[in-house]
């Protein structure tokens, strides 16, 4: 009994409404062309930049020498190969990746909402001596990625992301250089070869231009920046699957933010004068 | 003016009274109830009349919102460059053609014109002849003639013929033609214009063609509809019909209406809606109950195997389809409807009504995992389920088919004699008839006896396949500690957390929270449980184990695949399958010794069972007969006293991993260094006699036959009720016991649904009743103890069923398992809709699902496409370097190998062949020396510290356990540490197997193989540098040469051409990724030049230029037609390792690489490897004489 009262007063209302909805015709056109908006918004101004250095604490690791003996090829031409994995000159960390993790301009649009045009020009991954160079690259989504192979052996490639397409592609001797394009942000897709199983590459796509890779002397600068309030993060390769560390950083306009990292034995946190956070430690791949 | 008449009475009704006051009231109230029920056969009867009305606006602001949208993609689109090509071609080849079109078309229009004016006088004149002519036929003598004269005077009859002028002018001067020149006209105009529209046709075709790839172009590239489309929809919501009929859907043929459409309006609609889209405050904003229940069908593709049309909604998901007066109706939820619509999480219990024989439903995954479990948590121990226990079910049928053949043997036989021996008086006649009769009998009984021959044959397959769900309690004196055996019982989940050994609440004391039921005398019920356990056990002993290494163990038990099934670590460090127990606290129970041999060979029994005689044998049985104590499921599988097949092997699926007994005892040695035993409580009362005997009573009556194998209760039924058809069980016959009430108004003594579980930011809970079958279902199988709660009942009658441990996700599964669980005659559907496949393909895929997930091939393999398996998850394969060493991927295995190549790989996966007269010689060795009992007594393992193990002393008893033919050797990727064990399945099932892998991938049974051609030298010559150049083979597919495979990381190509299809090995060597994603084997390796395919190389060598064949078909002859001496020769040419000496390896690589060298040792050489085994062992093996 319950129900159907229930009801009666149900399809009274509906039926009211239904009249009141014909009556009244005209709301209908005036909520259909909200769309909302979806990128296609581009940042142009004052611009600022980030800058750091990557210490390493403690011990480096060893570089180890390489048995190339399943390839002498490589051998030959690399008689030096040794291990990239941690990379430590001075107390300072190569190869890291750093890039803006998220955070918003002054104007509080967050980095991601922006649309960056990714630039005509391509990056190089290139094989030479048995190992790719550079070993840890960035690349922004849908910017061409051209491979080439300039070693005297055959290669394949074989990026193995997780949000974008597998592949393992081979290159021998001579061949063309291999295009590819990444369509979704990743950081960072492992590049391996299954012929020669010390080669290893890292390749961080984000849809914004914001990142680098540290060099030899472990720093790093990051150009055209809008300012803004960031949360900067870098990732090196220890540990099983990489290891990311994050900071707050502000971005004043013409200026330039610091963001020191360390890796290494003792996670110490940077540059005790800035704005930040605390470091911190966070498996990479947890989060994709 | 009233006339009073004063005679009358002073109360006259008629006068004094007026009805008009009930009048009035009933004239109101009839007006009122015409007033109502107009109103409710317009609106009360007729809610959805409303809800269509919302549907059409909301769905028509949808649709208009998301126009804009879609005309931008089309744009999109069309302004691709491939895109604008297609248009331009299509263009071009249009205008190229336009002028003559525009001729033809010209020409046409005049002659149609022409045609015009010449039909009507043509027919005209045609008309009229046929009426002479007919007259000519049916008349007779000087008529006739006449006719004919008129006949002829037609034809030359003038007629006037407006013809338009050729030139176009307009003009149409008249002419003058008698019939002929009419019909020569009429017809030379047809043809021409019949000619000309040919021509235009022909002209058209290119453009035609062209202009089709690009709208096929438009239509593959655009996501979702087009604003044309759209259109077309939103005009529909225009014209949208307010009535039932539109909306119903009626199947004759089943007696299936169902109007669920009439408010379920969005069902099938082309557009992907969702709540969010329809909501009352337009797209995107909150969605409201109506908004939900306009959503389009979240599973199309399951819509398009069962058509609404044919199969209706309430089919699957149950409630009353022809109801459209409430909601409440609609769905069923009524308590005189039977078939109330199942709740969301359990939809998929519809598709176990009809689809109740298959074991695995595509795309029904709770459905599955509900059989999952209810197969492999011992649900089937002591519930029925139709087709569930299939081997058993099998072995008693065939065992009573043997029974009822040698019957009629015996009756045969007595026949023949008395046939022979006819009594006196017999005609000479009469006797040679009865002697035919003996003789044909004779010959009936041979053919009987074949017959039983075959039956026993199935008898011995099906021992060897039928398993138990627990351990083999025969055992327990050989394997646990005893004073752990009541610990265990008293709370199986404490010790060990999600075991399948369920908690027997009446005896079990558990901590956790939830009503206490337990026995008053429940400690004395576990220990005399306990007591009979351990005084029906197997005596004897088993060869005592050294402790071994540790951490190589380790190393072990996390590469070999132990994984797959078992789970160590335990709470949030958990990481492994569920198939089988956690090993974490191994060590705090078992015995070492036995550990080890399980390790080394799970199948490998203490004492072979004689069903006929309902006893284990032991070796005096053997020795009565002058036979070797000798048991296997090969050649020693029969009784010596009666012949009968033995069970000959324990009953577990897990399978043999042909580990040596120093990587046994180093799992073992992992598996115990992770937990020692506590200080027991002494459990001297496990020798009683009178407690021995009241558990036997109590082991009957708790069914733990139906799990476990125990001596005395080999034959033993299961206890519980059948469960084919329990989801159809009427609701008053399911046993709310005392909980009716509080299961009607909603209260929940287990708060199973409570806001904590499941769905966090669910709103706040209703108490919602749950007098029903699922409600029942849950509890039953959540807390079986509670339809015991307050009950007055004697200890033998009160409920039996132990709780299970399960997770939420469980406990729904196995509940839409048992709802769905209905059987002809509950459900909803006539049984002629019911799935039951014809064809012997989708046949051998559910037959050979009973065999996958018996023995969880899907812990390592993908199975199906999609799937994940659980070794892929563990954390160690999660690095680029880890996936290359999974084990391969099954998901085109039927289109890959030769079945019969598979058959005898699933026989024996090491692949070692048939054993040398040298194997056997070893291993009849090994018996030998297994068979006295030098070996001392089995010690309590934890008496072996692990202190122990660092003063190894020489071993006085070497080689204990039996050898392992196959040792080590993985038949067909040597490189991966992950090892395909042997299963030891019967024919039965490997035929199964091959059958169901062939079927998934579409094979022909049986697969006959197509001759190669051979190869011509120059082939073989062009084939080789192929194979060297480029990317060189050989690289990384091993060989068999030691050195050289010692880098490899693919497969032999001399398995090839007994392994691998042509077709097959083709698609894979163009790109292997389409085949296995991921693969280390890299795409690129050919190229398309026209028709052909050729190696990829910038400078291919000279030989593959001038070879003007396919090259991949080259390549995969060559590889089918691989010889060993090919092969080295290749290795001699291939630019690799050379086979020198190896290179200095780094001290913690040594073990591994030392290993490695000695299983390439043992897949070399084959003859000595027993031999070889059993001198590590007696190398490694050392032990305190103790």
């Amino acid at each position: 009994m319950k129900q159907t009262k229930v009801w009666l007063v149900l399809t009274l209302a509906f039926s009211l409404l239904i009249l009141a909805a014909a009556c009244g015709k005209a709301p209908e056109n005036a909520e259909s062309g909200t769309t909302p908006a979806t990128g296609g918004k581009t940042y142009s101004g004052d611009v600022g930049s980030i800058t750091g250095s990557i210490a390493y604490t403690g011990a480096a690791p060893a570089a180890k020498k390489i048995d190339t003996s399943a390839d002498p090829v490589c051998g030959q031409k690399n008689p030096n190969l040794s291990t990239e994995d941690t990379v430590v000159n001075n107390g300072k960390l190569a190869n890291a990746f750093i890039y803006i993790k998220d955070g918003a301009a002054t104007d509080g649009t967050k980095i991601g909402d922006y649309s960056w045009t990714p630039p005509t020009t391509a990056v190089t991954l290139d094989q030479n001596g048995c190992h790719y160079r550079p070993h840890v690259l960035g690349i922004m989504t849908n910017q061409k990625l051209t491979i080439t192979n300039s070693d005297p052996t055959q290669h394949n490639i074989h990026p193995t992301p997780k949000n974008n397409p597998e592949w393992n592609q081979t290159q021998p001797n001579g061949a063309p250089p291999i295009e590819k394009t990444f369509a979704r942000s990743e950081v960072l897709i492992p590049v391996k070869c299954n012929q020669h199983p010390w080669m290893k590459s890292y390749i961080g796509v984000l849809k914004h231009p914001f990142f680098a890779v540290s060099g030899e002397d472990g720093s790093f600068t990051i150009k055209g920046v809008p300012p803004g309030t960031y949360t900067v993060a870098a990732w090196h390769e220890g540990g099983a699957t990489g290891t990311e560390k994050t900071m707050q950083v502000t971005v004043a306009a013409n200026g330039s933010a610091k963001a020191d990292f360390s890796f290494g034995e003792a996670t110490a946190s940077g540059n005790p004068g800035l704005q930040m956070m605390p470091a911190l430690d966070v498996p990479m791949f947890g989060r994709h | 003016m009233v006339i009073r008449e004063p005679e009358l009475p002073a109360q006259d009704p008629i006068v004094s009274r007026s009805t008009s006051g009930i009048m009035l009231i009933c004239a109101l109230l009839l007006t009122l109830t015409l007033a109502w029920s107009l109103y409710d056969e317009a609106f009360g009867q007729r809610p959805w009349k409303g809800i269509q009305q919302q549907f059409v606006s909301r769905y028509t602001r949808y649709l208009k919102s998301i126009k804009a949208q879609a005309g931008k993609t089309e744009a999109e689109v069309k302004e691709s460059p491939e895109y604008q090509t297609l248009d331009g071609e299509a263009q071009a080849a249009l205008e190229q053609v336009k002028p003559q079109i525009a001729e033809i078309d010209h020409k046409v229009t005049q002659i149609q014109s022409e045609l015009d004016a010449v039909t009507d006088p043509f027919q005209n004149q045609r008309g009229k002849l046929t009426v002479i002519n007919y007259n000519v036929e049916i008349s007779s003598g000087g008529a006739k003639e006449r006719y004919r004269r008129q006949a002829q005077a037609k034809r030359a009859e003038l007629v006037e013929v407006d013809l338009p002028a050729a030139d176009g002018s307009g003009k149409a001067p008249t002419q003058k033609m008698n019939y002929e020149q009419l019909e020569k006209l009429f017809n030379d105009l047809r043809d021409e214009k019949a000619r000309l529209l040919g021509q235009k046709a022909d002209l058209l075709k290119v453009p035609t063609e062209l202009g089709k790839k690009r709208d096929d172009y438009l239509k593959h590239y655009m996501t979702g509809l087009g604003p044309s489309q759209i259109d077309g929809l939103i005009r529909k919501m225009d014209q949208f019909d307010y009535s039932i009929l539109p909306h119903q859907i009626s199947v004759n043929e089943f007696n299936i209406v169902d109007r669920c459409e009439v408010c379920h309006v969005g069902i099938r609609e082309p557009l992907d809606l969702r709540a969010e889209d329809l909501a009352p405050g337009g797209p995107g904003k909150k969605p409201d109950s109506l908004a939900r229940a306009f959503v389009s069908h979240p599973n199309r593709e399951i819509l398009q195997i069962h058509s609404p049309d044919r199969f209706g909604c309430a089919s699957c998901h149950w409630g009353n389809g022809r109801a459209t007066t409430s909601e409440v109706k609609g769905h069923g939820r009524h308590k005189f409807w039977l078939w109330p619509m199942f709740e969301k999480e359990n939809t998929e219990a519809g598709c176990q009504q009809c689809h109740a024989k298959d074991r695995v439903t595509q795309g029904a995954d709770t459905l599955n995992l509900g059989r999952d479990l209810f197969y492999q948590r011992g649900c089937m121990g002591c519930h029925r389920y139709e087709g569930f226990d299939r081997e058993t079910d099998a072995l008693g049928s065939t065992r009573q088919s043997i029974s009822q053949l040698e019957d009629q043997i015996t009756a045969n036989q007595k026949q023949i004699r008395l046939d022979e021996a006819p009594p006196e008086g017999t005609s000479d006649e009469d006797a040679q008839k009865m002697l035919a009769q003996s003789e044909a009998l004779k010959v009936t009984n041979s053919i009987l006896a074949a017959r039983i021959d075959q039956l026993n044959l199935q008898s011995k397959y099906l021992m060897q396949d039928q398993k138990k769900v627990g351990p083999n309690l025969k055992d327990v004196r050989l394997k646990l500690r005893k004073e752990w055996i009541p610990v265990w019982l008293k709370n199986p989940q404490g010790f060990r957390p999600g075991t399948k050994m369920p908690t027997f609440w009446r005896f079990a004391s558990t901590d956790d929270a939830g009503p206490h039921m337990r026995d008053a005398d429940g400690e004395q019920q576990i220990q005399a449980i306990a007591a009979y356990l351990w005084q029906d056990s197997f005596e004897g002993t088993i060869p005592t184990q050294q402790r071994g290494d540790a951490g190589h163990g380790k190393e072990l038990f996390e590469n070999r695949g132990c994984l797959a099934c078992h789970s160590i670590g335990d709470g949030d460090n958990k990481i492994g399958g569920t198939f089988a127990a956690n090993l974490q606290k191994v060590g705090e129970k078992a015995n070492f010794d036995y550990v080890v041999r399980w390790i080394h060979n799970p199948r490998e029994r203490f004492a072979p069972y004689c069903p006929k005689e309902k006893r284990d044998l032991t070796p005096d049985d053997y020795a009565k007969h002058n036979l070797p104590y000798v048991f296997d499921t090969e050649l020693h599988s029969r009784c010596p006293n009666d012949g009968a097949e033995l069970q000959v092997q324990n009953m577990t699926v897990m399978p043999n991993f042909r580990l040596s007994e120093t990587d046994a005892r180093d799992i073992a040695t992992y598996l115990f260094s992770l937990s020692s035993p506590p200080g027991y409580e002494s459990a001297a009362f496990m020798d009683s006699p009178e407690l021995r005997e009241k558990g036997q009573a109590l082991i009957k009556q708790y069914g733990c036959a139906g799990c476990h194998e125990i001596k005395g209760f080999e034959e033993e039924q299961r206890i519980g009720k059948e469960l084919t058809v329990e989801g159809a069980t009427p609701i008053e016959r399911l046993d709310f016991a005392l909980l009716t009430k509080k299961a009607e108004e909603g209260i929940d003594p287990l708060n199973l649904h409570g806001a904590s579980e499941t769905t966090p930011n669910a709103p706040p809970k209703e108490e919602k009743p749950w007098y029903n079958h699922k409600g029942f279902f849950e509890h039953k199988i959540t807390e079986p103890s509670i339809y015991d709660q307050g009950k007055e009942k004697d200890a033998k009658d009160r409920l039996r069923m132990p709780r299970p441990y399960l997770t939420p996700e469980w406990r729904n599964a196995l509940t839409t398992f048992l709802l769905g669980s209905v059987g002809a005659e509950g459900a909803n559907v006539p049984q002629s809709l019911f799935y039951s496949p014809q064809d012997s393909r989708r046949q051998d895929i559910q037959n050979g699902w009973w065999v996958i997930k018996k023995y969880n091939c899907m812990g390592c393999h993908q199975v199906q496409v999609g799937q994940r398996s659980v070794v892929m998850d563990l954390p160690f394969y999660q690095t680029p370097e880890g996936k290359d060493l999974l084990p391969p991927r099954l998901t085109s295995e039927g289109a890959r190998v030769d079945p019969s190549w598979l058959l005898r790989f699933l026989h024996d996966p090491s692949l070692s062949g048939e054993k040398t007269p040298a194997e056997n010689a070893a291993i009849s060795n090994a018996e030998q020396a297994a068979k006295p009992a030098t070996t001392p007594q089995p010690s309590p393992s934890a008496s072996v510290s692990p202190a122990a193990k660092s003063s190894p002393t020489p071993a006085a008893t070497a080689g204990h356990l039996k050898a392992q033919p196959g040792l080590d050797r993985n038949g067909v990727r040597p490189y991966l540490k992950f090892r395909m064990p042997t299963f030891n399945f019967s024919p039965n099932e490997l035929q199964t197997l091959v059958r169901f892998f062939m079927a998934m991938s579409g094979q022909q049974e049986p697969y006959i193989k197509e001759p190669l051609q051979p190869l011509t030298e120059q082939e073989k010559l062009v084939a080789r540098q192929m194979f060297t150049s480029g990317t060189p083979c050989l690289k990384c597919h091993i060989t068999g040469e030691p050195t050289h495979d010692a880098k490899a990381i693919a497969p032999n190509f001399l398995l090839a051409s007994e392994r691998l299809k042509p077709e097959w090995t083709f698609r894979w060597l163009l790109d292997p990724s389409q085949i296995s994603p991921g693969t280390a084997m890299p795409t690129g390796l050919f190229r398309k030049d026209g028709d052909r395919w050729v190696i990829n190389l910038p400078n291919p060598p000279a030989s593959a230029n001038e070879y003007h064949d396919d090259h991949a078909r080259l390549l995969v002859r060559y590889m089918m037609l691989m010889t060993p001496d090919e092969q080295r020769r290749l290795l001699a040419t291939a630019p690799v390792a050379p086979a020198a000496a190896p290179q200095p390896q780094k001290a913690a690589q040594m073990t591994l690489r030392r290993r490695r060298d000695e299983t390439t040792f043992n897949r070399t050489r084959r003859a000595p490897r027993a031999t070889l085994a059993e001198s590590r062992s007696a190398r490694t093996v050392a032990r305190p004489g103790m």
